[in-house]
């Protein structure tokens, strides 16, 4: 025991000697109590942490972990449209919107209708990033938007016009190369009216040919009224300004102003999220200016839009790809490997494909036989003509052989003493029947004086022209007249001036009094009236000679239209379109052949 | 609750899948033309046992309103005037967030309980009202007065599993945790 313990030992022994008799013993014993220190008290009571722990303890209590769950989140946010796009929604009762009233169906859908096919824009293989593949993803479906409720639209944008849209907003290099006709200005339009709403674009440009402006113009009007557009005009000093300091969102240009600015357009502060190039077959030879032009704006998107991106060879294409994307077809590549490479980057239908129900196009090959006065002079033109072309000997060229075909065209036109036309007497005999009918025709030629000629003939059927010579702001007024006045029955058109970008679907005649040398020309000249909007079948006839050069030219003009369909569906097929230089020669029968490596 | 019914409403669009990891989310943000905005989503969160059997019957409500629904709509940066769920448990929601909440009447036959069912233009399929929140009806509905016609709310719900089958396939689902 130790000497702390002392004192307590002592205070208990004395506490039990003072007990009562009553607390324990029996009355009257007299016992003497030993005290001894009790072991247990040696040490101080400490308490022991062990056993109050041992209810908490496994094996007893097993921990249930936390009661509560809880998630993590990942997101991303989308460009956000500008506010200047997103008009306050139309109130339920409001009427359809747009030139033209489109019946809305009422929702829920019936029942018992077959469920629309929703059309989205598919993320493409380029798009790498998840936030830029979740945005397509995300998107509206297409062809709610467009019903007359969302956007304000002339009518509904056919699905085939739908998946034009869903093919080009996805894309930073695209070529829509729909046949002509199919409506590739509005599905451009609306792809690039839908970014600007997304806020995916700010700034883009619209290149086209001077011709078309007007016709551009008309339709952004259209398609996108709510969309602001500004011209390149006026001076020098005015473009700049437009190029540097314009905030329009939308530039409209032609190929020529654009060529004229090609320092500006190149200028390191001039950049457009999107460039869109109109008959984009202009730049098919890159070597030219406008093609360089082109190629030297700083852009985000280049898409080409072009009904004949293919011409004469497949080199066009490869040159189209200069301007989509540079990078995509290897140096020398086979044509036949072509297809590989820019599959995913092209889309085209045509009419057939696409619009069952569209009217048939009828073609009616009028092959005359010349007047008298005709075939004298033809015979004689033709017979002088090759006898001199054998004489130029190693010194002919093609250009020789192009002077005869030209000089023998006009003549299967009209004779050059008399004026007699054999084709001409065919067309005023038809003229009676289209005006008598009172619908409307077109009559192209690859010169200006036929037409010139043709307007007197054809006076009784309110003769209109349009070609070169006819100035540039009497031109879409000229185009207003045929439409709207009911005895203008006949518009006469030069190849050149007519055969792009016009919208003439109120025509249900087309007169080909010539041919092209190239069946795509021809091709652009008949779906003037030949596209979307028209509901009549369309008649197009093409006038020959017979037994003269225009038919040996069109027979083999079909035998190489094939080829330009034959390379758009990824065949391998001849690289060249246009008539060869031995098919050339081979037009008349000569002995005469240039020196190889000098003509 | 601020008055936000005079300008286009933003949407938000819920819906909670059960995939194999366990229950995931997802959220869009769509202005009233039904383009995106924002889009978000939250790992995926399995129950245990004991879980499952403390929370018992109103497992499914507190997974979808308190655990998912509410994380994603408060890690949302845009704040939504209506939300809009394919999945009713998530109705539970309402009593989380001061946001209205309706959800697509699902077709079977037997209707979950204290829901009131509205129908409205917008929607292709009729629309379940928690009965606790009855007086957000007006608001619910003027809200929808305002979004744009062509936009039906069961829509969204395409576009959200295709981006889940897309975030899937590139394995970002798989990231979120």
């Amino acid at each position: 025991m130790s000497r702390d313990d002392q004192p307590v030992v002592e205070e208990l022994r004395e506490s039990l000697v003072e007990q009562p008799a009553d607390a324990g013993r029996s009355p009257g014993a007299d016992v003497s109590v030993d005290v001894l220190p009790f072991p247990r008290f040696d040490r101080p009571l400490d308490a022991s942490v062990r056993e109050a722990r041992l209810l908490t303890d496994s094996p007893w209590v097993r921990s249930v972990g936390q009661l509560t769950l809880s998630v993590t989140t990942e997101g991303w946010k989308f460009p956000a449209p500008p506010p200047e796009y997103t008009p306050p929604p139309r109130l339920p009762s409001e009427p359809a919107v747009g030139r033209h009233a489109v019946a809305l169906p009422t929702l829920p859908d019936d029942p018992n209708a077959p469920p629309k096919a929703r059309i989205r824009p598919k993320p493409t293989a380029d798009t790498v990033l998840f936030k830029d593949r979740l945005l397509l993803l995300l998107q509206p479906p297409l062809d709610g938007l467009f019903d007359g409720r969302s956007l304000s639209v002339p009518f509904e944008p056919f699905p085939y016009q739908l998946e034009g849209i869903a093919f080009l907003m996805p894309r930073h290099a695209a070529l829509l190369a729909d046949e002509m006709g199919l409506g590739k200005t509005a599905q451009a339009i609306l792809a690039l009216r839908l970014l600007f709403h997304q806020g995916q674009i700010r700034q883009a440009l619209l290149i086209c040919p001077k011709p078309l402006m007007h016709n551009w113009g008309r339709e952004l009007k259209m398609w996108a009224p709510d969309l602001p557009f500004e011209t390149f005009e006026g001076d020098a000093d005015q473009r700049r300004t437009t190029w540097l300091v314009s905030n329009c969102p939308l530039k409209l240009i032609n190929y020529e102003t654009l060529t004229r600015d090609a320092d500006l357009a190149a200028d390191p502060r001039v950049y457009f999220d999107a460039v869109v190039l109109d008959e984009a077959q202009r730049i098919k030879n890159r070597e030219s200016k406008t093609a360089q032009t082109v190629c030297s704006i700083r852009r985000g998107r280049s898409w080409a839009i072009s009904g004949t991106p293919i011409e004469n060879s497949h080199e066009d294409l490869v040159n189209l790809f200069a301007f989509i994307d540079p990078s995509r077809i290897p140096p020398d590549c086979p044509p036949k490997h072509l297809p590989r490479y820019t599959a995913d980057c092209i889309l085209r239908r045509t009419k057939d494909l696409v619009q069952s129900d569209m009217p048939p196009k009828i073609y009616r090959d009028l092959e005359v036989d010349l007047t008298p006065a005709q075939r004298q002079a033809y015979s004689l033109a033709e017979e002088e003509g090759v006898i001199h072309l054998n004489e130029l000997g190693e010194t002919i060229s093609v250009q020789h052989v192009f002077q005869l075909v030209m000089r023998l065209k006009q003549i299967c036109n009209f004779d050059p003493l008399t004026g007699e036309s054999a084709k001409l007497e065919q067309l005023v005999t038809d003229m009676e029947e289209v005006a008598a009918s009172g619908r409307k025709a077109i009559v192209f030629s690859q010169w200006v004086e036929p037409l010139e000629i043709l307007a007197k003939a054809l006076e009784p059927f309110g003769p209109l022209q349009y070609h070169g010579r006819i100035p540039q702001g009497e031109r879409t007024p000229i185009l207003d007249r045929f439409k709207a006045d009911a005895d203008k029955h006949v518009l006469l058109m030069s190849y050149g001036t007519g055969s792009v970008g016009l919208n003439l679907q109120f025509t249900n005649y087309v007169f080909l009094f010539d041919r092209w040398w190239n069946p795509a020309i021809e091709d652009q000249a008949i779906n003037r009236s030949h596209r979307i909007g028209q509901r009549h079948p369309v008649t197009v006839t093409r006038f020959t000679g017979l037994d003269t050069i225009e038919q040996r030219i069109a027979t083999l003009l079909d035998a190489k239209r094939k080829v330009f369909l034959d390379l758009m569906a990824a065949a391998d097929k001849p690289t060249t379109m246009g008539l060869t230089e031995d098919e050339i020669f081979g037009l008349f029968d000569l002995k005469a052949r240039p020196k190889r490596g000098a003509a | 609750m601020s008055d936000r019914t005079a300008s286009p409403p933003t949407l938000g669009f819920l819906t909670v899948q059960q995939e194999p990891a366990g229950w995931a989310g997802y959220f869009l943000v769509t202005n009233a033309w039904g383009r995106p905005l924002e889009f978000r989503m939250s790992s995926a969160v399995q129950p245990n046992r004991v879980q499952t059997a403390l929370y018992g019957p109103t497992l499914l409500d507190y997974l979808h309103a308190d655990v998912i629904g509410k994380a994603l709509v408060e890690k949302t940066a845009l704040k939504p005037d209506l939300i809009v769920t394919d999945t009713p448990p998530a109705l539970a929601l309402r009593s989380r967030v001061d946001v209205p909440v309706v959800a697509l009447r699902p077709d079977a036959a037997v209707l979950p309980a204290e829901t009131r069912t509205l129908t409205h233009p917008r929607s292709s399929l009729a629309l379940l009202l928690p009965a606790a929140f009855a007086t957000d009806e007006p608001e619910v509905l003027a809200r929808l007065d305002a979004v744009d016609p062509s936009v039906d709310l069961a829509e969204p719900f395409a576009r959200i599993r295709e981006a889940v089958t897309e975030a899937r396939k590139l394995g970002v689902s798989g990231r979120v945790a």
